[in-house]
């Protein structure tokens, strides 16, 4: 028995089926017609067919994700590419998701179909769990069957951009000098290196290539300003944790736009991780692997603290 | 509250269901069923016609408003269901119910009426499939009434729509999800093997409820002489003649069964269907026995009959040596063909219904009919079966000894008979009893005389027995049987000469044995004490003679091919033809533009006498063809251009653009086929 596989709403069938049996065989031991027989045993072979049969279609059937989106954002509808054996109902459980129909429509090659996921919390998801039924071919009785799916990748949902913090201007900042205001990507050359892969074209030294002959780019000092470091202490309580992911996540991109450098702490399931975080999908990134903090989400950091968030030079 | 809240969800409008394809099928698996019954003759052809015609109009009634039913429409169906069924009750219970049919064709009429009814408001998926379900009820009552194998169309056509409307209900809802072909033919072979497991293992229905059960005149006609032997010559109220050699089948009587049984007559039997018998067990169908034997005829002299007016289901009493509480066998017989007035049954008949107020009863436990039974006819007999074992039979001492009138009447020789008898002592010397007597003298025969229908002609004073005995030994039942009970009262044991049917082929769809003229035969009562009357059938021992390969086997193969339904094997041999024919449509059809635009010019090439090499691209072939229209259009260049370019480059034109092609591809044509020859080769 394929773990998972049961049928849909089965009373009635289960009433119906041997109601139409019991009456048909009354109908043929009360004539002794050989006809009435014969003809019930079709009846019976079809209502036995019909029911039984979309558990072996069911237990066959066969789900792939073609292709599937690597970020997310809570509470926005993604699209995820599905090829199913034959044609199924699917409803996405984890991510959530509404009803679709896929599968091929009068082919005998899998079809692709798309279906939409409606991630309601931020997370990584390695893989779909999805309730797939079908009621081929009489259309008489769904059978239903949870089936976990893997992805091509791990697929990243971000909290929601919520409501950023109030960022507070200290008094020793003066017009023009604010540390929001430095610039990330900045910083002065310090001198020219050979070009490593990974390294941005923008800083290519083509003098210096050109002296040396080898691909040189320049080699920048460190940012000009401190970088903010957030610091998000998840509370252990799911709905609460959210909130904070998603306030944390308009902070920091409140920050980013501002063109502050911005230091994202918090604690993963491997333990506290810090790390620059540079734009916004990356932040959503480090907020979806987020987990709650060891102490319980209490926010522990010599700054401003609001809901598990705090802010620090 | 909650019955109401649930009334009033069971009545909420339903999502409407869009496809025409499986409303089609539901109709027709509903006009199937109504034509079936008709068939049947459940249904009048006026009603028939009325309710085809009114479900034709109520489907597409019903799909036009399927979105917005009207109001009315409710109200106007649960009036006419209520009416229906206030009819039926009305109907059933305002006389006797004299038989099953008193009430299942009113049932027929209102299961018809409410699919009529019902056919109006057909707005969802879920009153589609009431319709399906109804008109297997239909189907139903029919098949309870079916007799022979020409429901199996009407069976297989009503299946087949069933099948596909059930298919169209799961592509409705899955959005188009069609079964494949293979899946199709899987769930086919799935429903058939499915079938056919209780078709094999449940035993055959029987009656489990008694109830009136059939009986009906059928074509019957009035007999002369009520009580009197008639119908054997061919018309069911023509009394009986003595068989000649020019009678319908050289033994006077339509099928033999008439006042004497002449030995001498060479009957030669046709398959026609005499009846068809729905049994619980295979029995000798027993009509007639003789007690006087002349040397070469029978005849009865012995028994009295006595009419019973009890009406129907008639009380018979039981036969010495029957026991009332024997094994029951109910039998009904469907008279097919015009046949003797005699009442067929297994022995130890107990209860008789008959469409008649009186029946003659004889006291050798045969019954003869007060009319003429014709085809259509049809009675149903109770008999109780005592089978007793070998063993009882051989220590049989016990029990009323036959009263000396019939002992003699029973061992009765038209004269002596030295050689037979000393034959028939020689063969019983060591046997005790009477069973082990008979049983050895139906050895003797079986290993000393061959069966065969084709035999001299008796010669003239000539006597049967010694005939058969001590002439060549070769004979059929009449022969057989004669000597044995010859044999047995020259041993001073009563014996008597029975003439029925014996039960034919075993339909196990009808559920019907079908007993056919040459399944006529001749068999020995044999008095046993204790038990009466026992059926002894001595020609089941004998061989045939000298064989025939050839003839036998043309025989057979004749005999085969008329048992082949006729009507559903076209119906599926003509299915089959169309499907192959769409199935090899389909697989040859082009699958697309292109190809279809390369079919067309290949086509037109082949028509002017310059086909495709195998070596030849496709450009090439129509650049040819170009130099053969002329060579100033390039429209052949053009059209394989566009070809190669989708099937080789991906690029496929919009789909207008993809039509005006295939349609250019069919308008062109070549003209100069006299030159076709000589260009491009």
């Amino acid at each position: 028995m394929i773990h998972g596989l049961r049928p849909a709403r089965p009373l009635a069938p289960l009433i119906v089926s041997p109601a139409i049996l019991a009456t048909w065989w009354l109908v043929a031991h009360n004539s002794g017609a050989g006809w009435v027989q014969a003809l019930g045993d079709v009846v019976f072979g079809t209502l036995l067919i019909g029911v039984l049969g979309p558990c072996v279609i069911l237990a066959r059937a066969q789900v792939k994700v073609v292709a599937a989106p690597t970020d997310g954002t809570a509470g926005l509808p993604l699209e995820v590419r599905l090829s199913a054996s034959t044609r199924l109902r699917i409803r996405p459980v984890v991510p959530p998701g509404p009803d679709v129909l896929i599968g091929p429509v009068g082919s005998r090659r899998a079809a692709d179909d798309h279906v939409i996921l409606l991630p309601r919390r931020r997370g990584i998801h390695d893989s779909v769990v999805l309730h797939i039924s079908t009621a081929a071919p009489f259309g008489l009785q769904w059978w239903k069957r949870r089936v976990v799916v893997a992805l091509p990748a791990a697929l990243h949902i971000a909290p929601k951009c919520g409501t950023p913090m109030a960022l507070a201007v200290q008094a020793r900042e003066h017009a023009g000098e604010s540390i929001l205001q430095a610039s990330a990507h900045g910083g002065e050359p310090r001198g020219a290196r050979p070009y490593r892969p990974g390294d941005n074209r923008r800083h290519v030294h083509w003098r210096a290539t050109a002296h040396t002959g080898e691909l040189m780019v320049r080699e920048m000092e460190g940012p000009a300003a401190q970088p903010v470091k957030v610091i998000v202490a998840l509370p252990r309580d799911k709905d609460a944790a959210e909130r904070v992911a998603e306030r944390a996540l308009g902070t920091i991109v409140r920050l980013l736009d501002r063109g502050a450098p911005v230091l994202l702490c918090t604690s993963e399931v491997s333990g506290p991780v810090e790390g620059a975080v540079d734009e916004r999908r990356g932040a959503g990134r480090r907020l979806a692997r987020a987990v709650a903090a060891s102490n319980g989400g209490e926010a522990t950091a010599d700054g401003d603290a609001i809901a598990g968030i705090a802010l620090s030079l | 509250m909650k019955v109401l809240e649930a009334v009033r969800r069971a009545n909420q409008p339903r999502t409407p269901e869009d496809s025409v394809r499986f409303r089609v099928a539901c109709s027709g698996a509903v006009l199937v069923a109504i034509a079936a019954c008709a068939s049947l003759g459940e249904l009048s052809s006026l009603s028939a016609w009325g309710a085809v015609t009114l479900v034709a109009v109520g489907t597409c009634f019903s799909y036009v408003t399927r979105v917005h039913p009207p109001g009315w429409i409710k109200l106007l169906l649960a009036v006419s269901a209520v009416a229906a069924v206030v009819w039926f009750f009305h109907h059933v219970s305002s006389g006797p119910i004299s038989d099953i049919t008193s009430v299942e064709d009113p049932l027929t009429v209102l299961f018809v009426c409410i699919l009529v009814v019902h056919s109006f408001h057909v707005p969802s998926a879920r009153d589609l499939m009431f319709s399906l379900g109804a008109s297997a009820g239909l189907m139903a009552v029919g098949a309870a009434q079916a007799i022979d194998l020409h429901f199996g169309g009407y069976a297989l056509a009503w299946v087949g729509f069933c099948l596909w409307g059930l298919t169209e209900l799961w592509r409705s809802a899955s959005g188009g999800g069609r079964v494949s072909i293979t899946g199709l033919g899987a769930t086919v072979v799935g429903v058939t093997l499915v079938a056919a497991l209780p078709f094999l293992l449940l035993p055959a229905p029987s009656v489990a409820v008694r109830i009136n059960f059939l009986a009906r005149p059928g074509n019957a006609g009035s007999v002369a002489v009520p009580g009197a032997l008639a119908g054997d010559a061919g018309s069911p109220a023509e009394l009986s003649r003595a068989g000649t050699p020019s009678g319908p089948t050289r033994v006077g009587g339509y099928l033999g069964f008439a006042n004497s049984l002449d030995t001498a007559l060479r009957g030669q039997l046709s398959h026609t269907v005499v009846m068809l018998v729905r049994a619980q067990r295979p029995s000798y169908f027993v009509g007639e026995t003789f007690n006087s034997w002349d040397g070469e005829n029978w005849s009865t002299t012995k028994q009295t009959t006595a009419a019973i007016d009890d009406g129907s289901p008639f009380s018979l009493p039981l036969p010495e040596g029957d026991d009332a509480n024997g094994q029951t066998d109910l039998q009904t017989f469907y008279i097919k063909t015009s046949t003797a007035d005699l009442v067929f049954h297994a022995e130890g008949a107990a209860e008789l219904w008959f469409p008649a107020s009186t029946v003659f009863y004889s006291s050798d436990g045969t019954v003869v009919s007060p009319i003429g039974l014709g085809s259509g006819a049809v009675y149903t007999v109770d008999s109780r079966i005592v089978t007793p074992t070998a063993q009882q039979l051989e220590r049989a001492s016990g029990g009323p000894p036959l009263p000396a009138a019939d002992n003699e009447a029973y061992t009765q020789l038209p004269h002596p008979y030295p050689q037979a008898q000393a034959l028939a002592e020689s063969v019983t010397a060591g046997a005790t009893n009477t069973y082990d007597k008979v049983a050895a003298l139906i050895a003797w025969i079986g290993a000393n005389t061959r069966y065969s229908t084709d035999i001299p002609a008796l010669p003239a004073g000539a006597d049967t027995v010694n005939e058969f005995l001590f002439g060549n030994r070769v004979g059929f039942c009449e022969q057989i049987s004669t000597s044995l009970a010859v044999m047995l009262r020259s041993l001073g044991i009563p014996a008597r000469e029975a003439v029925g049917y014996v039960p034919g082929p075993y339909n196990p769809v009808t559920d019907l044995y079908q007993v056919e003229a040459d399944d006529a035969h001749a068999w020995v009562q044999v008095w046993i004490p204790g038990y009466g009357w026992q059926n002894f059938d001595p020609t089941a021992a004998v061989p045939a003679a000298n064989p025939s390969p050839g003839a036998t086997a043309l025989t057979d193969l004749g005999h085969a091919l008329r048992q082949v339904p006729v009507a559903p094997v076209s119906a599926v041999l003509g299915a089959v033809v169309v499907v192959a024919a769409f199935l090899r449509w389909r697989r040859r059809r082009p699958a697309n533009w292109a190809e279809r635009v390369a079919r067309s010019v290949e086509r037109a090439g082949r028509r002017a006498g310059r086909p495709r090499r195998a070596s030849e691209t496709f450009a090439e072939y129509a650049a040819n063809l170009d130099m053969l229209s002329g060579g100033d259009t390039d429209a052949w260049t053009c059209l394989a251009s566009a070809v190669e370019e989708s099937v080789y480059g991906g690029r496929e034109p919009p789909p207008g653009t993809q039509r005006d092609l295939v349609d250019t591809a069919n308008r062109m044509r070549l003209i100069r086929r006299r030159e076709a020859s000589g260009v491009g080769s």
